[in-house]
């Protein structure tokens, strides 16, 4: 059985009141796990809460209601323990700019205390070179600044690595090799939040996905599963009359023109399979079901919600 | 406190601390010298009668209450005159409230506190730091004094023994105006305002101060100075008040009680 990563419990954030204006919940009764060995995906769009709940975990912010705890430790009274067993990159990391590479690594590193095993392999692959690390940080670009963020995450081997919008400034190829990173990470055990707006990373990396909308979370789930419960979208063209298609389970949103059959799919697809068998088909295509799609439908649906209420409160 | 956190901040702020160290031996040097050369004359001048003796006295007042025109004078002006108030003030103002919402305001808190560092821990290091390029700062004028005053041949116009005493009168008024900088730079997210803060409780304690001596009527108000609590010129001539020091470590305890409250409960909410 796998152990807990981290666990929020209702946890809650509220900003201002009183003389500091108007109450926002920034975090509203968040209840999460973190399983370890996984690589968790955080999603949801600016101002959603991500950070927020990363700041709580972290010690950065107190929480004004709910718990949470990270590797069996407090959140709130154990903030210096948790942070020595975790690596966190902060979103849009800001990095002391009179140092070098090298120089800014290893004075972060002894910050900490820590030794740092896995540097010169990060470094490796994420191709920062020694004269690369020899130059000031105010002269990267911000690639490299990312880079730079990364690897002082997770230079000192951590149990949990805390990830803020991991991949932004990184180009294709830094984004492959930051994900097999990550994909070897898990391999030895670590885990991964990783808190992102980018879809199909999310979709490519994580193991579990949580849906985060105005401070609330609106999903949790396996990608595989949240994929697997997702439309597919089916486009057949036929050279003559196509099958009858309505009743087939799992079909809807089907229009016919001019033998061009368009439909969405969900569930299995034996039905569907079975039931255009024999058809005079011309081409098929079933598009798979994408992240995107389940993150807008959620996000529709959490719309849907509010806007009766919003309707009945006025 | 964090050695590593320690020896950073000494390295990001050294070359600052040379140069006003060496501006600070600088300006001690140049209050000996001139004394050297011109004081017995100035004096003879004083006696002459050609100066009014409500100039005498305002000058007298203005150094701190002590003769201007002795060794002891001439030392006590150097510590109280506004161009070695304003080098110091680069540590005691300009680090004291940068110290944390500098770092704050460019984002790099972030990245030191992501580290298993307390925020007590790191106040502790940056109160440190504060008290040791304070210390260094003072020491290099009084330091400057001594050269001067060896090379000019009136060393035994001092009395040493006392100068370690006005070194830390010096260093107490300082690091309590830097405990009200680092208290107003942990309670803010920008530079701004916690430069501000600090540098009005300065600028306002000096302006006390001097209007007290200057303006019989206004001495009620020296006492809600910190500039009050130095008194060089007493400290020189073996009549310093203990007291002194203790309202100016009085100040510095409320200011560092203050910020290790509130720091370590302050919600750090994500940079804009």
């Amino acid at each position: 059985m796998s152990m807990t990563a981290i666990a929020t419990q209702a946890l809650t954030k509220v900003y201002g009141g009183g003389r500091r204006g108007p109450t926002v919940r920034a975090l509203d009764d968040l209840t999460v796990e973190v399983r370890e060995g996984e690589i968790f995906g955080f999603l949801g769009p600016n101002g959603a809460g991500k950070s927020t709940t990363i700041r709580l975990l972290l010690g950065f912010l107190h929480a004004t209601a709910g718990s949470a705890s990270i590797l069996g430790l407090d959140a709130a009274q154990d903030s210096v323990e948790i942070r020595r067993r975790v690596g966190y990159l902060p979103g849009g990391i800001a990095l002391y700019d009179g140092l070098t590479g090298q120089a800014l690594l290893e004075h972060l590193a002894a910050l900490g205390g820590w030794a740092t095993p896995r540097r010169a392999e990060l470094c490796d692959r994420l191709e920062l070179s020694q004269r690369t690390l020899g130059r000031l940080v105010r002269d990267y670009s911000r690639g490299m600044r990312q880079k730079i963020g990364i690897v002082q995450a997770l230079q000192h081997d951590p149990e949990l690595a805390i990830l803020d919008e991991p991949s932004e400034g990184l180009d294709p190829l830094m984004q492959r090799a930051f994900y097999g990173i990550l994909e070897d990470l898990r391999a030895g055990g670590h885990t991964i939040f990783l808190s992102s707006h980018v879809l199909s990373e999310v979709e490519r990396i994580c193991d579990r996905v949580a849906i985060v909308r105005a401070g609330r979370l609106v999903a949790l789930e396996d990608i595989a599963s949240l994929l697997a419960r997702r439309k597919r979208r089916v486009e057949i063209r036929l050279a003559g009359p196509g099958p009858d298609l309505t009743r087939v389970p799992g079909v809807s949103g089907l229009t016919a023109t001019d033998g061009r059959v368009e439909l969405s799919l969900d569930g299995d697809v034996g039905p569907f399979l079975a039931a255009i068998a024999g058809a005079p088909i011309v081409d098929l295509t079933i598009e798979p079901a994408r992240l995107e799609d389940a993150f807008l439908e959620y996000y529709a649906d959490a719309e849907a919600e509010v806007e009766p209420a919003t309707e009945a409160a006025s | 406190m964090n050695g590593a956190l320690l020896a950073f901040t000494w390295r990001q702020q050294r070359v600052k601390l040379l140069v006003v160290a060496i501006a600070l031996a600088l300006f001690g040097m140049l209050l000996v010298v001139v004394y050297a050369a011109f004081g017995r004359d100035l004096r003879a001048v004083l006696e002459s009668g050609l100066i009014p003796q409500g100039m005498v006295d305002l000058m007298q007042q203005l150094s701190g209450g002590g003769d201007i025109f002795s060794l002891a004078g001439s030392v006590a002006l150097g510590m109280v005159h506004p161009i070695s108030v304003a080098l110091v003030c680069v540590f005691a103002v300009g680090f004291g409230s940068a110290a944390v919402a500098g770092e704050r305001e460019r984002g790099t808190l972030e990245v030191l506190l992501a580290r298993p560092i307390s925020r007590r821990a790191v106040y502790a290091t940056l109160f440190a730091a504060l008290v040791l390029f304070v210390a260094l700062a003072v020491a290099a004028q009084l330091v400057g004094v001594g050269i001067a005053a060896a090379a000019t041949g009136v060393s035994s116009e001092l009395d040493v023994a006392n100068l370690p005493l006005l070194w830390l009168n010096d260093v107490l008024l300082f690091v309590a105006l830097g405990s009200i900088g680092l208290a107003a730079s942990v309670s803010s997210d920008r530079l701004a305002p916690a430069l501000g803060v600090t540098l009005a409780v300065t600028l306002i304690g000096y302006v006390l101060e001097f209007l007290g001596s200057v303006w019989p009527d206004a001495k009620g108000i020296q006492p809600f100075s910190p500039f009050h609590y130095l008194q060089p010129s007493q400290v020189l001539s073996g009549k310093g008040d203990p007291l002194d020091l203790l309202v100016l470590a009085g100040i510095a305890i409320v200011a560092v009680g203050y910020a290790l409250v509130v720091f370590p409960r302050r919600d750090l909410a994500a940079p804009t």
